[in-house]
């Protein structure tokens, strides 16, 4: 055999500890003694040759090979396989440098989330990214798996973090793309989320933001999870931006107690803890305290139903005072036409919590359960019934509650947990319904935990015939397959995606043809009375400012794959694997929604400065996320929409020396094609990002 | 307690662990090595294992203070050790040479009872030791009777010292002692160790205890990661100093400034 001579182990200790990562099924089988399949050696490679040495030398033997970070992916994407190579990326520390001018940072694939966001803090700029996972996450799981952090409203998710990469393949090539080089830059959306099987992400540049200045949380009780998710909705479409929006189910609320003031749940609290503790100095008692509640989970959910009503949403923005004062104003005129305010209670306490989630679920095993979490996404129209049809399809099984988080102007994401009796029968047959469930809702069946191997063969069949599409890169990329086999998508059946699903008006979308011009998608937009939201063409323009130019604005692609049809984009963001929407619209004729914003409060103003672009840099880099900016012959047009709009405008005016004049709003063109970076001062020059000035090439 | 909480926990503990960050090794995370101990006591593993895993724990207690569980691992590993792990040879105790009120306690090569007798014009008596009282031994049950011995030698005398692992050695014998910048003004000191060398401050890694005498490369490793971490390095702690340097650091502590400055 050949071993490169890049650092590594064969020792039992190392290939034992690299056999498990946080899936719960896992956790589950290491809890009844079972062994995990083990690698056969561990390398820590420390650069990207070393990375490329190893993978080529896996390659040519055949060896399978098992990427491996901080090890918290919860999917079983990087649980053992016996006789592989794991490649553990903990020595890929590279961090920085950190550009002030453009605000970017470069960073190692095995750098910790929470040691990146300190070093950024405490330059006085931050990632945005906060997932609950972040104290042992690492950035590279992060791109792997498509991650989203809790404030993902306002800073975007992962891959919109992302504005180049350094990605090693098993055929020994050092790809170097986005603003790392001049490689395919059309390879980014399906390296994220391809959770190691095309290759190893190294290292990565990623957009950063100024610390925000202050702070608004706030915690609501709404009556029904149906008025609670309009209010999410009508704050998403306004274009407020709010940073958290995040809805605990009424079973959620109640056991977290968290409408609440601390005092009045606590004693409840107290006497539980007491009650666990004296159960738990008995070690038999100890591993059955939950075994018996668990084993009747439809008596317990219908206990908890019972008992449960009202549920809450912790809502926040964050940013300058100005804007955050604007925007906390329109937002509270929204939540409380149906919500209680509870005062800034609920959201300081969350807030103060809010990564103390994970290291929870441990007594729930210890006391003879399981515990696990799903996450899924849908439009707003097919929320509630995705709510409940997985709530049925689980309440059999194990006790079931959620909260709703990561919202979108097209839809959100519902992340359910499940508790259940620790059995792997159980455990299997949770995940069956509802998965099971989720796919006959119409939904994805992950927004931001990847696939790993648990979700493998659901994401297939989400996915259909446009799997083909990831497999031909997967050819190309890795033609001998040892890049981690049998994780993100095995061999199903390709299903027909079927008709596409009606919209609905709430969704604020519109179907139309992908190769459709500009002024027919204009005039279906007049038709519903809407004006489109973002670009038709891929490019970092306002207002989806946290995005990229190699980021598609559709949400929903279908087409055909030979005679199969296909459907991708069920929900406003999926992580099933890499985003391969732009390959699906490349096989032929297709449709696609794309959203749009009703009528309603418009202001646009115009002015002269002397550097145009740059001002308007800084107006993306100052929390406003204008509706609209451009530079027509010298002049700087800035329109917001909205119930802020005129408020946003007002601030606006003050970044141009003499103000702004607001004027009537008309329809603008938005620059197409594709795009390459330039300087601000570049006469060329057609659009801006808060990182720097794009023009057309050619 | 046992090991159930660490073995399910998500390894938040990973971060805090100076060894895990350092060598990179998932097999040094708190966690997992509690994981490995509770399959060693299953069964599952082989008891070989569980007392290497055990070895690659520096105790310096960052694990404890990280933990939002509030485990007391530290001293867990610390019990699994001192049954599990054969005891360090314990080297005998040198005598204290010299007459006066002070004594410097010489755990390397350098001049350290001298140069303190210079700085403070008066005597000061010199007590060498190769091991550091013998710090690798402290947690074991008769290593009781090497304090009572410490406790006898000192008696009234001023204890002035270089080494982390002397002051803990003191310290569990109830000995007074002061470090050599609280003694000498002016040296470099400060509040903590690694603190002075880099922009944030960072906990002992213990890399220049027993890890390096059961895990030398990843010991090195440690050293170099932290080293990289700055420019330029004073640390209170002469064993640190001299761990760094053996990984190709330039770093001084204060009784380099002190014999620079004399």
């Amino acid at each position: 055999m050949m071993v490169p001579e890049v650092p590594n182990s064969t020792e039992i200790l190392d290939r034992y500890a690299a056999s498990r990562d946080l899936w719960p099924g896992g956790t589950l089988a290491f809890w009844h003694g079972e062994s995990a399949p083990r690698p056969a050696r561990v390398f820590w490679p420390e650069n990207e040759a070393q990375v490329a040495e190893v993978l080529q030398a896996a390659s040519a033997q055949g060896i399978p090979v098992v990427p491996y970070g901080l090890g918290s992916g919860v999917c079983g994407g990087a649980r053992g396989r016996e006789g592989s190579w794991v490649v553990d990326t903990k020595r890929l520390t590279h961090l920085g440098p950190l550009d002030e001018e453009r605000w970017t940072l470069q960073v190692g694939a095995g750098v910790n989330g929470q040691q990146l966001e300190d070093a950024l803090q405490g330059r006085g700029f931050t990632l945005g990214h906060s997932p609950s996972s972040i104290s042992c996450s690492s950035v590279g799981g992060w791109a792997a798996a498509r991650s989203a952090g809790q404030f993902s409203s306002k800073y975007g998710v992962f891959e919109d973090m992302v504005l180049g990469l350094t990605f090693v393949t098993p055929t020994g090539r050092i790809l170097e793309i986005g603003t790392h080089g001049d490689d395919d830059p059309a390879l980014l959306p399906l390296i994220l989320g391809s959770e190691g099987t095309l290759g190893i992400v190294t290292r990565l540049t990623l957009r950063i933001w100024r610390t925000p200045e202050s702070r608004w949380l706030r915690g609501y009780r709404f009556s029904t999870v149906e008025d609670a998710l309009d209010a999410m909705r009508r704050l998403m479409q306004a274009e407020l931006w709010p940073a958290v929006v995040r809805l605990y189910d009424p079973v959620d609320t109640r056991i977290g107690g968290k409408t609440k003031p601390k005092s009045a749940h606590e004693s409840n609290r107290r006497f539980v803890r007491r009650w666990l503790a004296k159960a738990g100095e008995i070690d038999a008692i100890k591993k059955r305290t939950l075994a018996l509640p668990l084993s009747l989970p439809g008596v317990v959910n219908r206990i908890f139903d019972g008992v449960s009503s009202g549920c809450l949403l912790i809502v926040g923005w964050e940013g300058r005072p100005a804007v955050v004062e604007a925007q906390t104003a329109a937002g509270r005129a929204i939540l409380e036409e149906r919500g209680e305010d509870l005062g800034a209670g609920p959201g300081n306490r969350w807030f103060q919590s809010r990564h103390a989630v994970s290291y929870k679920l441990m007594p729930v095993f210890e006391r003879g359960g399981f515990a696990d979490t799903m996450e899924i996404a849908a439009r707003w129209s097919d929320l509630p019934r995705v709510y409940e049809s997985v709530r049925e399809a689980v309440a059999p099984h194990a006790v079931v509650l959620a909260h709703m988080s990561h919202v979108y102007p097209e839809g959100g994401s519902i992340y359910f947990s499940f508790a259940g009796r620790g059995t792997r029968e159980v455990y299997e047959a949770v995940w069956n319904a509802a998965q099971d469930a989720v796919l006959a809702a119409g939904a994805t069946v992950t927004h931001h935990h990847g696939v790993g191997s648990l979700k493998a063969r659901w994401a297939a069949a989400e996915v259909g015939p446009a799997v083909e599409g990831w497999r031909e890169l997967k050819d190309r990329l890795d033609p001998n397959g040892v890049m981690n086999p049998g994780r993100l998508f095995v061999p199903v059946p390709p299903r027909d995606a079927g008709p596409d699903p009606r919209l609905h008006e709430i969704d604020g979308m519109l179907r139309v043809h992908v190769d459709a011009p500009s002024s027919e998608r204009d005039a279906e937009c007049a038709l519903l009375g809407a004006e489109q939201m973002f670009p038709w063409e891929t490019l970092p323009a306002p207002p989806r400012w946290t995005h990229s130019h190699w980021q598609v604005g559709w949400v929903e692609v279908s087409g055909r794959v030979g005679a199969i049809q296909a459907r991708l984009g069920r929900g406003p963001r999926s992580a099933t694997g890499p985003d391969l929407r732009h390959w699906l619209a490349d096989q032929g004729e297709c449709r696609c929604t794309i959203p749009t914003v009703p009528a309603g409060d418009r202001w646009v103003g115009a002015g002269r400065c002397p550097n145009p672009w740059r001002v308007a840099r800084e107006l993306l880099r100052s929390d406003l996320r204008p509706a609209r900016l451009e530079v027509v012959k010298g002049e700087l047009i800035v329109g917001f929409r909205g119930p802020t709009a005129r408020q946003l405008g007002q601030v606006a005016s003050r970044w141009v020396p003499g103000g702004l004049v607001e004027r009537e709003w008309t329809p603008f063109s938005l620059p197409s094609g594709p795009l390459e970076a330039c300087s601000l001062d570049d006469p060329a020059c057609v659009t801006v990002t808060a990182q720097g000035g794009f023009r057309r090439v050619g | 307690m046992s090991w159930d909480t660490c073995a399910l926990c998500p390894r938040l503990c990973r971060s805090a662990c100076p060894v895990a960050t350092g060598s990179g090794r998932e097999a040094a995370v708190p966690a997992v090595i509690a994981g490995t101990m509770l399959d060693v006591e299953r069964g599952v593993l082989p008891e070989s294992l569980g007392r290497e895993a055990l070895t690659l724990c520096t105790d310096c207690g960052a694990c404890q203070e990280h933990c939002h569980l509030h485990v007391p691992l530290p001293a867990m590993l610390r019990e699994a050790r001192v049954e599990r792990v054969p005891r360090p040879a314990l080297e005998a105790l040198q005598p204290i040479q010299g007459m006066g009120d002070w004594i410097a306690v010489e755990s390397d090569e350098r001049p350290f009872a001298e140069a303190l007798s210079k700085a403070l014009k008066v005597p000061v008596r010199r007590w060498a030791t190769s091991d550091h009282l013998g710090v690798e031994v402290l947690p074991f049950p008769d290593f009781e009777q090497r304090l009572e011995r410490i406790r006898g030698r000192v008696g009234a005398a001023r204890v002035v010292v270089i080494s982390g692992g002397v002051a803990k050695v003191l310290e569990a014998a109830g000995v007074g002692f002061q470090w050599l910048h609280e003694v000498v003004r002016d040296l470099p000191g400060g509040e903590g160790s690694c603190a002075l060398g880099g922009s944030r401050p960072l906990g002992c890694c213990g890399a220049a205890g027993p890890l390096k005498s059961f895990h030398p490369d990843d010991a090195a490793r440690t050293g170099r990661v932290w080293l990289d971490r700055s420019e330029e390095w004073v640390v209170r702690d002469a064993r640190c100093r001299g761990h760094l340097n053996g990984c190709g650091g330039q770093v001084k502590d204060p009784l380099d400034a002190l014999l620079e400055r004399q």
